[in-house]
């Protein structure tokens, strides 16, 4: 059946919908970081900078993506354990000084120059791949805790150590939650789970309280006007975004709020920069799309031909809409602040680059859909 | 199959399951958007325009106060207030920006960066700095620092008219007309709003919104800042010659009521306020009281005169003393037997008390009561100065023979320096009484009059043909009796001299403490300036009237009239001796007839020496000198005469060098500027032509 017996199937086209709506959404981010970054660029005498960035990098993606979704999925199998490797190894050289570079308080990135790189986004994908190859085996019983869920959730438990010691609890937290989720439609007994989401309550207290700012933060967001200029400054400043825009919005480029308002308009916070530029019908448009690209993920995989691709395009999509959720979640003061990219539109480098490399594979599982 | 198995039903179910959360929290993120855009987007959006919108104050530029002529007594500099906006200074950079600031400011590190952490929009860090200041800063080009134009106050003429002017504190007149036309002066502060990216630079498509002030009023006062500093000059030259308390002058045109000029020292900078004592700052010719002594006589003079009650050429007996309702008021000549038989002209010239019981007997108390309420005293004469003083006279419950009495000589009751002036006006103008004013015009920015004040009337209280006969008197008081000191050779001059003795808190007379005074007034035939000055309790040198407030009286007038080229009298004048001899003093006590001795000679003095009595004098009895000539008068114990060597600081090269000049004292200077160091230190007893060493500084070193 599954695995190998896949040179089999029959080959179909790729996803149309799939292909379409995360094109849409990557012409979105480029217009967007343009229009996000060229007021702060201008002092710079390079107002192009962050576009170019952008454009570079969507290339890149785009060839990622191109080879993946001709790669055939199950061959990826083969790479597992050496992906996951190599992932842990850079995301300990993170804090190797020479390699690691330190950017406000943060070791988040390993490069040189300008050529950086956030060794915890190929973390991500390495664990979903890890996990989906893991899960789909034939000689474990994936219901049974020891064999099942407890050794991903020993990797995962390294994987999500090193990367909050960088600090970055956004990642951190979106590699957990869809690796989770990704046990949960393995089918995990619910049991197991609600045992470990109540052991792992202990360690987000201690997450929380280890760090003072995690907590003020965490609750900024039910009344960020409480402290304005500090905790919930940030809030704040992505509300003043998002209201002014109103129905139809203030129109592309025209937004203020970019103007050293924002903190990192062109990154974390691009959503409140689209809601006030393009207005409600704009952004709930782009969220809409984000919701087709969600539904042909998971069309994909449940009509995945085996068990693997099946759970590869759960993790794929799971993690794509779970940063997608939290950050506009953060962005609209739904949930506390957590920084985090939204996916195919924030100016955001090497994480980019494997989500785009992601659905390169997703579209790929989509050829052999039943 | 095991249970523990792979069950792709179950993955279907829990992918389905999964796939309606994910729609169900994508729906709620849309209604969430919906409901911050659409419901509260208003709301949101007017705190947001608040955020994006500086509003930055246009102050209006406070109005100037003039002089009659339009000179400027108090204008407006340009200067800026260093401002922040403390969201816009990271808090970790707070203190290394204090730390930058705090010299350039002189400012305590510590309370800079208490105001940089003020939670406001915008803080002042200071205000009115000048310009170099700013640019200093901004070199630093530090983010959330701003200026803002805001215009101070300065007097260009430093202590020139400072009581009378006051000072502006940060934001409003705190004393003087600053304070009571602060509403007029002040203006109307505008608003200059526009948008500014979160760094506070304005934005390219920003709306700007600019509502201009509204600049103050500009004052016209009726004061002449020639005439006014011709007084001040003179005051603070007596200030140091005979160190007095203090010294009040006013000059006052007597047809119009219009103040030329108003003072009292010692006064202060107002363009240092501070630094002065808060005495300093009053108007003390409006707001003083005291008992004015013999000027007072001549509302007893003018009222005898109007009631018909005088005649000049009558003869009066004076024995030294009166018996008032069985008490003993005495004559100031009691010692020597009286003035003896004498004439009523002689009564006024030799300021004899009985012949103005006499007058006041035969006028009456209650009458003579009138006459002093008739010419504005016991209450305010409404001049547009806050604060001015009421004096006192006797109720009429007080009021007995013994009172009335004393009143027709000027002794129990208080008066102010501005009551006597319009007093004494009334009587040589013709009879009206006027009320003085100060601000004669107010004008807006555009130039527009908005006020203006006309010669106002209270009352008339006597008759011209009395004015006339007051006018006659008071010039014989001046060619030939206790008035000379204050003769200018060729112009028709009147005048009356006072000594009163000082009235304790207690209500006691202080022993040895007088208020000098001297009136006066000139042109005889059409009177246009009429100059009061008081004098009080000299330290130094002679207690006498004619000794110390006529020849100052003198000295300011020349000025005056020179300046206003006011022709000399072409009437002829009374006949003034222009070489007089001097009488034998040597063995005289220094009581008040040594002094009518020189006083009615035209005779100034000079004490070299204490003690009670006059042991040699130069010139010698009989020797014929000039008209005030300065007679030499040895009174014991040593020979040597000694000089107190006055306080020099701030005093500029040429002031030194007069001051010392006048003193007998010579000057050795060093340095330039202002003097800052002197040696012997001020209030020193020297010998004369003892050398004083004065070091000079420049102004601005001094006062950092």
């Amino acid at each position: 059946m599954a695995g190998r017996s896949g040179r089999n199937l029959r080959r179909k086209e790729a996803d149309f919908i799939l292909l379409f709506t995360a094109m849409t959404l990557l012409a979105i981010g480029i217009v967007m970081v343009f229009s996000a970054s060229y007021y702060i660029l201008r002092e710079n005498k390079d107002p192009y900078y962050h576009l170019r960035r952008q454009v570079q990098w969507a290339v890149l993606g785009l060839a990622g993506m191109l080879f993946f979704s001709n790669y055939d999925y199950w061959k990826l199998k083969r790479w597992t354990n050496l992906v996951l490797l190599f992932s842990f190894l850079l995301l300990a050289a993170v804090f190797i000084p020479g390699i690691g570079v330190e950017i406000l308080g943060a070791r988040r990135w390993i490069g040189v120059g300008s050529l950086t790189f956030q060794p915890s986004d190929l973390a991500k994908v390495a664990m979903i791949m890890f996990t989906a190859a893991y899960l789909s085996r034939r000689d474990i019983q994936v219901r049974k805790f020891t064999e099942g869920a407890l050794p991903i959730l020993i990797i995962l438990g390294i994987f999500f150590a090193l990367i909050m010691k960088q600090p970055d609890l956004g990642t951190g937290v979106a590699m957990a939650g869809s690796v989770m989720l990704l046990i949960f439609v393995a089918g995990v007994p619910m049991q197991q789970l609600f045992l470990v989401g109540a052991s792992a309550v202990p360690l987000l207290l201690y997450l929380i309280y280890s760090e003072p700012y995690r907590l003020q933060r965490l609750m900024s967001f039910r009344d960020p006007w409480a402290d304005p200029l500090d905790t919930g400054y940030q809030i704040i400043q992505s509300l003043y975004a998002i209201g002014p825009g109103g129905l139809f919005g203030v129109g592309l480029g025209q937004g203020r709020q970019k103007m050293y308002y924002l903190p990192e308009p062109h990154s974390d916070f691009i959503f409140a920069v689209i809601c006030e530029e393009l207005g409600f019908i704009g952004a709930s448009t782009v969220l809409i799309i984000y919701f087709l690209l969600f539904w042909r993920g998971f069309k994909i995989a449940l009509s995945a031909p085996d068990a693997y691709g099946s759970l590869l395009a759960a993790g794929i999509v799971s993690m794509i809409a779970l940063q997608t959720l939290i950050n506009i979640g953060v962005v609209t003061g739904s949930i506390p602040v957590t920084g985090i990219n939204l996916p195919l539109i924030s100016s955001g480098g090497s994480s980019l680059l494997f989500t785009m490399c992601s659905l390169g594979i997703l579209l790929n599982i989509s050829k052999y859909a039943k | 199959m095991s249970r523990y198995k792979f069950s792709k039903i179950t993955v279907k179910k829990r992918l389905l399951l999964l796939f309606v959360c994910i729609f169900l929290l994508v729906t709620a993120l849309i209604l969430r958007l919906a409901w911050l855009q659409l419901v509260r987007g208003p709301e949101l959006q007017a705190k947001a325009w608040e955020q994006w919108t500086r509003s930055n104050p246009a102050r209006a530029q406070r109005g100037d106060i003039l002089d009659r002529h339009g000179r400027l007594l108090a204008g407006s500099a340009s200067s800026l207030s260093i401002m922040a906006r403390p969201n816009q200074i990271k808090e970790e950079d707070k203190a290394e920006v204090a730390k930058k600031l705090a010299p350039i400011l002189e400012m305590q590190e510590e309370r800079l960066l208490e105001l940089l952490q003020k939670k406001a929009d915008s803080v002042y860090l200071k205000r009115q700095m000048p310009e170099e200041v700013a640019q200093e800063i901004r070199k630093l080009n530090i983010r959330g620092i701003h200026f803002s134009p805001e215009p101070k106050r300065y007097y260009p003429h430093g202590s020139l008219a400072s009581q009378l002017l006051g000072f502006v504190g940060l934001d409003e007149g705190l004393a003087g007309l600053e304070n009571q036309y602060e509403t007029e002066l002040k203006g109307q502060d505008g608003r200059i709003e526009m948008q500014t990216d979160g760094r506070g630079h304005q934005l390219p498509q920003g709306i700007e919104k600019f509502i201009p002030p509204v600049d103050g009023y500009t004052l016209e006062l009726t004061i002449d800042q020639n005439i006014q500093f011709i007084m001040e000059r003179e005051m603070e030259r007596v200030m140091l010659e005979s160190q007095p308390k203090g010294i009040m002058a006013i000059a006052v045109d007597p047809q119009t009521g219009e103040v030329l000029g108003i003072a009292g020292k010692p006064d202060f900078d107002p363009n240092n306020y501070a630094d002065y004592p808060q005495v300093n700052w009053k108007l003390t010719p409006v707001t003083n009281t005291f008992e004015p002594g013999s000027t007072f006589k001549l509302v007893t003079l003018a009222a005898a005169i109007e009631e018909g009650k005088f005649n000049a050429a009558e003869g009066f007996y004076c024995s030294g003393y009166t018996k008032v309702a069985g008490t003993s008021i005495g004559c100031w000549t009691r010692g020597r037997g009286g003035h003896g038989a004498i004439d009523f002209t002689k009564v006024v010239l030799g300021s004899c008390n009985p012949g103005f019981i006499e007058l006041q007997e035969r006028i009456g108390a209650v009458t003579l009561m009138n006459y002093v309420k008739a010419f504005g005293f016991g209450q305010k004469t409404g001049i547009d100065i806050i604060g001015e003083g009421t004096g006192i006279l006797f109720s009429p419950q007080q009021y007995g023979p013994v009172e009335a009495a004393t009143t027709s000589f000027g002794q129990g009751v208080s008066v102010t320096p501005i009551q006597q002036v319009m007093a004494v006006s009334a009587m040589i103008n013709g009879g009206y009484l006027l009320k003085p004013y100060i601000v004669k015009e107010i004008r807006d920015s555009e130039g527009t009059v908005l006020t203006k004040k006309e010669p106002q009337v209270v009352r008339r209280v006597i008759s011209s043909a009395t004015s006339e006969e007051v006018k006659r008197i008071m010039e014989l008081v001046v060619t030939e009796g206790s008035g000379i000191n204050g003769y200018i050779e060729g112009y028709r001059i009147g005048g009356k001299t006072g000594t009163a003795q000082k009235v304790g808190p207690n209500g006691r007379y202080i022993s040895g403490e007088y208020i000098l005074s001297y009136i006066g007034f000139v042109p005889m035939e059409d009177p246009q300036i009429i100059l009061y000055i008081a004098v009080d309790a000299p330290q130094v040198g002679p207690q006498w009237g004619s000794q110390v407030c006529a020849p100052m009286f003198r000295r300011m007038m020349e000025s005056i009239l020179n300046y206003l080229n006011i022709p000399p009298s072409t009437t002829p004048e009374e006949a003034v001796p222009s070489m007089v001899e001097v009488p034998n003093l040597i063995g005289l006590p220094l009581d008040d007839h040594t002094n009518a001795l020189l006083e009615n000679n035209g005779l100034l003095v000079r004490f070299i020496g204490e003690g009670p009595t006059v042991l040699n004098q130069t010139p010698k009895a009989g020797a014929k000198v000039p008209l005030h000539t300065q007679v030499l008068v040895y009174l014991g114990g040593t020979d040597e005469e000694e000089i107190t060597v006055p306080d020099l600081s701030g005093k500029t090269m040429r002031e030194v060098g007069e001051v010392l000049g006048w003193l007998g004292l010579r000057l050795n200077s060093s340095g330039s500027g202002v003097a800052v160091q002197q040696e012997p230190k001020a209030y020193t007893k020297v010998a004369p032509n003892s050398v004083i060493s004065v070091e000079f500084a420049a102004p601005d070193a001094e006062q950092r």
